[in-house]
């Protein structure tokens, strides 16, 4: 479909999309859909429990948090090629974070549930994906840990 | 020979003539002494020592050319019986058989070991070097001088008659000098032969020597002819040239058992083992059983091994030495390092075997400079003679201006100051003094026609103060002080600048440098980290840049509030989004301590070379001019020799605890 | 244990998958111990030998040849059920041999080139060794193998240790016996470096480079190897043929024949 070609291609051009074997960006062409967000959208709310797994193509989103008595703090800025909303892919999803677009951005967006029915069921895909979340996620930790060293003090 | 050599001088009266014609009854000599006579012989195109049973076996007029990984012949044009270097075999292949029989185990009955009675021939060693007589001392005291010994060995060394031969010729893999093994012999010989035009200078070494000699038609030579003889020696030790720094790589490999060099020799190295067979001094062995079907009869075989065999250091609970850079690092630490401490010699007597016979060419002299270099004095260049540098002097200056940048960080622009402070460059600092406190170093953070700005965060009594000055007032300065941004590093290849919190500030007249002499370079790059985007220094500065095509600026926040819609993350994810071919980038670090630790080892995970990494140094410092000696860290004066440093130059001081 | 001899001899078998026999010869060839070996163990099953056909279990089963047809899939599991020691034998046994060349080829293509009715031809697209479908109790490279080794692996049985196999390159059974390196002395061609020992250097020894056929040895580092050649100025497509031969499908050189393949 020339709709989907468009989108592997746009895919294939992500820090994330990028390592994905080509059945797989395949399939997660035809489970999600492309989305744009206005700067101030809320795309995810901190605590929602239906959440959405997303693949950022351009533009910028800022996860939140709100912390006692100093409110929302930003504490991570997604930039295009990153993902958002991961643990979508785990049984007991809700969104640790709010998820908010700071800029007109773009997205691949896949319905939460969609997504693990398809893993469940699509071995293969499995195969593909989990590995690519996986050094996604390691990637977040690793930074995070620098910025729990407070690196400014 | 082992108990017989008596290193005798050089001395005229010593010394005879024998004529090439008559070389043949030399070998004669020998044989009737009993002896099989070992010595170079020409086979598969190469110079090995074989059986000689005459003068013609000798490859007269033949010589050899060799680099890492080649050896060929060439027909010199003369005739010169030994016109070569070492070849392939050593004499180790005498003295320590590739493989030999040690044991006979017999089980019939009850269970029985014996030895094989240890039969030596009575050999003479026709044509020994320089090198190779310092490898059969190396090898001496490996089996003899310690606690156990091998008499097999013993046996074999007295049995074997040594007729050494001065080198009058070199190979481009020799280097004796360098390991103080030649090229001049100086002992352990009982024959000594140096050949010239017509024959040969004879030296005797020993009585066994002595009483070969006494048969043959020797004269004695002419003052030309014993000239030519320590002529032609001298000339081989010129042309091996400049000796390499060998002395106290033993203590310089102790300190570079991490060095990641070694990877990068691993990557070429096959483990094949050519260069330990090759080596006159490696002694490794194992021990294969032989025994018949019913295992009543078995035989051990003692052969030559190498420790770069896979199984080595094996045992059933693991392998002590499991990657291919472990077992080359063994290799070439114990060869250079740890044998002095075992024998009290370097393992390498400088023979340039390991390099030519070893297939992928790898030439330990190259690797040792990689990973062991003497290091030089640092040479520093000189920006401009500083103004009051001497203890307690300090020149005036007027603070003109102020600016506060962030709620702890504010700008002191000053003018009326020393000329020599105008000719400041970008990553000096400059002694900061106030009348009653304590001085303090603080960067320069701009440098103009008629004044110099000094951004300064106030973390203690002096900089509280410093910020809280008001135009007018006057302050002391030294300087410019310190070494100065290498921009030059980046000359033709991508420029990237990584500054964290306050240090922008060192950074800034670099930035700017940088942006003025844009064409140099094949991209200029800024990514700046802060706290808070209220933390971030020189806003003005940093929203100019970002819209001028010559610099690409990434700026990220730690923590941001709603208002901020920039990148909120920690800095070193920013070089995530590098596009640039990372072995083309010349980094230039600063920030706190830990910002600038995670960011370095960033970028050399990403491939840039340390020797591109540039980085400012913070120290505690009272003078600024290396004299109280506050600001060293290892061998560097952190104020004279940096603040600004290359990765490179610092190697492991720069990540280690407490220097 | 079954044994149907008073003298409890352990029972041998010798099993023949896609192979050209010459390393079940090789025992055979042994003719100065061949009477000794036939006395001390029992040779049930060895259809090249003898016409004697006894089935399962057996003590030791030599195994030549590579699984390449789909029955060989069933006759190997089968065979490894049958076996208290399984001793691969040969280049084909343990790496998968020269056929397996056509690992990196069109099989279907390839049969219907040679055959008329490419359609009555059963094979497997991959030609494989023993060890990657059941677990190889000892191994014996060489194509073929070398008889020594092969006399080393019948003593170990009977005495009771592990075979004396050593993993070292050809270069040390070279050096040892004082055969001059032809690589650096002559500048020719010689797998030896990557190749594991046994042979006792045979082909250096008369003055030709090491064509492999003993396989890699374990973990050795190909890349470095491919590289040398090419920066001594060998063309890719000459490194291949030193690669692509009777051990092509060791697994440190697959990825070498692969990218070089590409090159070429």
């Amino acid at each position: 479909m020339d709709e989907n070609a468009s989108v592997i291609s746009m895919l294939d051009h992500t820090w994330f999309g990028s390592e994905l074997a080509p059945e797989t960006q395949e399939k997660l062409a035809s489970l999600g859909s492309i989305m744009s967000f206005r700067p101030e959208e809320v795309i995810l709310q901190e605590g929602e429990e239906s959440i959405e797994f997303g693949i950022l193509l351009s533009g910028r989103l800022a996860l939140r948090t709100l912390v006692p008595e100093r409110g929302p703090v930003t504490i991570l800025s997604v930039e295009p090629g990153d993902v958002f909303g991961w643990s979508a892919i785990l049984p007991e999803a809700t969104a640790h974070s709010t998820v908010v677009a700071t800029e007109p951005s773009k997205a691949l967006v896949i319905d939460g549930m969609t997504l693990r029915a398809a893993l469940k069921s699509d071995h293969g895909l499995a195969a593909g994906l989990y590995p690519r979340v996986l050094q996604a996620v390691a990637r977040r930790l690793r930074a995070t840990r620098l910025q729990l060293l407070d690196l400014f003090t | 020979m082992i108990s017989d050599s008596i290193p005798r001088p050089a001395s005229a009266a010593r010394q005879l003539f024998l004529a090439r014609s008559d070389f043949d009854a030399l070998i004669g000599a020998l044989r009737a002494s009993g002896r099989t006579v070992i010595g170079p012989t020409i086979r598969d195109g190469a110079i090995v020592y074989d059986e000689i049973e005459s003068a013609a076996m000798l490859p007269a007029g033949m010589g050899d050319e060799q680099s890492a990984g080649r050896y060929r012949l060439t027909d010199r044009g003369d005739g010169l019986l030994f016109g070569y270097t070492v070849g392939p075999t050593s004499w180790k292949r005498f003295t320590f058989p590739p493989q030999l029989n040690i044991a006979e185990a017999r089980r019939a009955g009850g269970v029985a070991f014996d030895q094989p009675p240890v039969e030596v021939p009575q050999l003479a060693f026709l044509g020994v070097r320089a090198c190779e007589i310092a490898a059969l001392a190396v090898q001496d005291r490996v089996f003899l001088g310690g606690q156990f010994t091998d008499e097999d060995f013993r046996a074999r060394r007295k049995a074997a008659l040594v007729v050494a031969v001065q080198c009058t010729t070199y190979s481009s893999t020799c280097f004796c000098s360098s390991m103080g093994t030649g090229p001049a012999v100086r002992g352990g010989y009982d024959i000594l032969l140096t050949e010239i035009e017509d024959g040969f200078v004879v030296q005797v070494g020993s009585p066994s020597g002595a009483a070969i000699v006494t048969q043959l038609p020797t004269r004695k030579p002419t003052h030309a002819e014993t000239g030519a003889a320590i002529d032609s020696v001298e000339a081989v030790r010129a042309g091996l040239g400049e000796p390499l720094p060998m002395a106290g790589v033993d203590e310089r490999l102790k300190q570079q058992l991490e060095n990641p060099h070694w990877g990068v020799v691993a990557d070429r190295c096959v483990e094949c083992g050519n260069c330990t067979m090759a080596c006159p001094t490696c002694f490794c062995t194992a021990s294969v059983e032989r025994s018949d079907m019913e295992g009543r009869l078995s035989v051990t075989e003692r052969v030559w091994d190498s420790c770069f065999d896979v199984n080595f250091a094996r045992v059933a609970g693991g392998d002590f030495r499991g990657r291919p850079r472990d077992r080359y690092r063994q290799w070439l630490t114990h060869k250079f390092s740890s044998w002095m401490d075992q024998f009290g010699s370097f393992g390498c007597v400088g023979c340039g075997r390991c390099i030519a016979w070893c297939p992928v060419a790898i030439d330990v002299r190259e690797e040792l400079e990689a990973i062991a270099p003497v290091v030089p004095p640092v040479e520093r260049p000189v920006a401009v003679e500083p103004a009051a540098a001497s203890p307690g002097a300090f020149s005036l200056a007027r603070l003109a201006s102020v600016k506060e940048e962030t709620v702890d960080t504010t700008t002191l622009t000053l003018m009326d100051l020393d000329p020599a402070f105008l000719a400041a460059r970008p990553g000096q600092f400059v002694m900061v003094a106030l009348p009653g406190f304590p001085t303090v170093p603080i960067s320069i953070s701009r440098i103009g026609t008629t004044s110099i700005e000094l951004s300064i965060r106030a973390v203690g009594a002096t900089s509280t103060a410093l910020t809280s000055l008001h135009p007018g007032s006057r302050l002391g300065l030294r300087g410019p002080l310190g070494t100065f941004w290498p921009i030059e590093d980046a000359y033709g290849r991508h420029a990237v600048v990584v500054a964290g919190g306050v240090g922008l500030a060192p950074l800034r007249g670099l930035v700017e440098a940088l942006i003025a002499s844009r064409d140099r370079f094949e991209s200029v790059t800024l990514y700046y980290g802060a706290r808070t985007p209220e933390d971030r220094l020189f806003r003005d500065d940093l929203a100019r840049w970002t819209t001028i095509k010559a610099i690409d600026v990434a700026v990220t926040v730690d923590r941001a509030g709603v208002d901020w819609k920039g990148r909120v993350g920690v800095v070193t994810a920013l070089f995530d989004m590098m596009t640039q071919d990372c072995s083309r980038v010349t980094a230039y670090v600063v920030g706190p301590e830990r910002m600038m630790q995670a960011s370095v080892q960033s970028l050399i995970a990403k491939g840039v070379p340390p020797d591109r990494i540039c980085v400012s140094m913070e120290r505690h410092m009272e003078c600024g001019i290396g004299l109280c000696g506050h600001c060293q860290t290892g061998r560097f004066f952190v104020c004279k020799d940096g603040p600004v440093f290359r990765l490179s130059e610092l190697g492991d001081l720069y990540v280690r605890e407490g220097l | 244990m079954a044994s149907t001899e008073k003298t409890a001899r352990p029972r041998v078998a010798v099993a023949k998958f896609a192979s050209c026999d010459g390393c079940q010869l090789t025992l055979l060839n042994l003719e100065e111990q061949l009477i000794e070996i036939v006395s001390r163990y029992d040779i049930v099953e060895f259809p090249e030998a003898t016409s004697r056909h006894q089935p399962g279990p057996y003590d030791v089963v030599f195994v030549e040849g590579s699984i390449s047809a789909p029955e060989h899939l069933e006759q190997i599991k089968a065979l490894r059920k049958q076996a208290r020691l399984l001793v691969t034998i040969g280049a084909c046994a343990t790496s998968g041999g020269i056929q397996a060349l056509r690992n990196w080829a069109d099989h279907d293509a390839f049969r219907a080139a040679v055959y008329e009715h490419p359609e009555w031809i059963e094979s497997l697209a991959m030609t494989t060794p023993v060890s990657e479908h059941v677990k190889v109790d000892a191994e014996l490279r060489g194509c073929p193998i070398d008889g020594g080794q092969l006399l080393e692996v019948l003593t170990a049985v009977l005495v009771g240790r592990r075979p004396q196999i050593r993993e070292e390159a050809v270069c040390r059974e070279c050096k040892r016996k004082g055969i001059v390196c032809l690589v650096v002395a002559r500048g020719e061609a010689c797998m030896g470096p990557m190749t594991a020992a046994g042979c006792g250097a045979l082909c250096p020894s008369y003055g030709r480079g090491c064509y492999g056929c003993f396989g890699a040895r374990t973990g050795v580092n190909a890349r470095a190897w491919s590289e040398a050649m090419q920066a001594a100025g060998r063309p890719p497509e000459e490194v291949w043929r030193l690669f692509a031969g009777f051990t092509a499908y060791s697994e440190p050189f697959r990825p070498i024949i692969t990218e070089l393949g590409k090159a070429k």
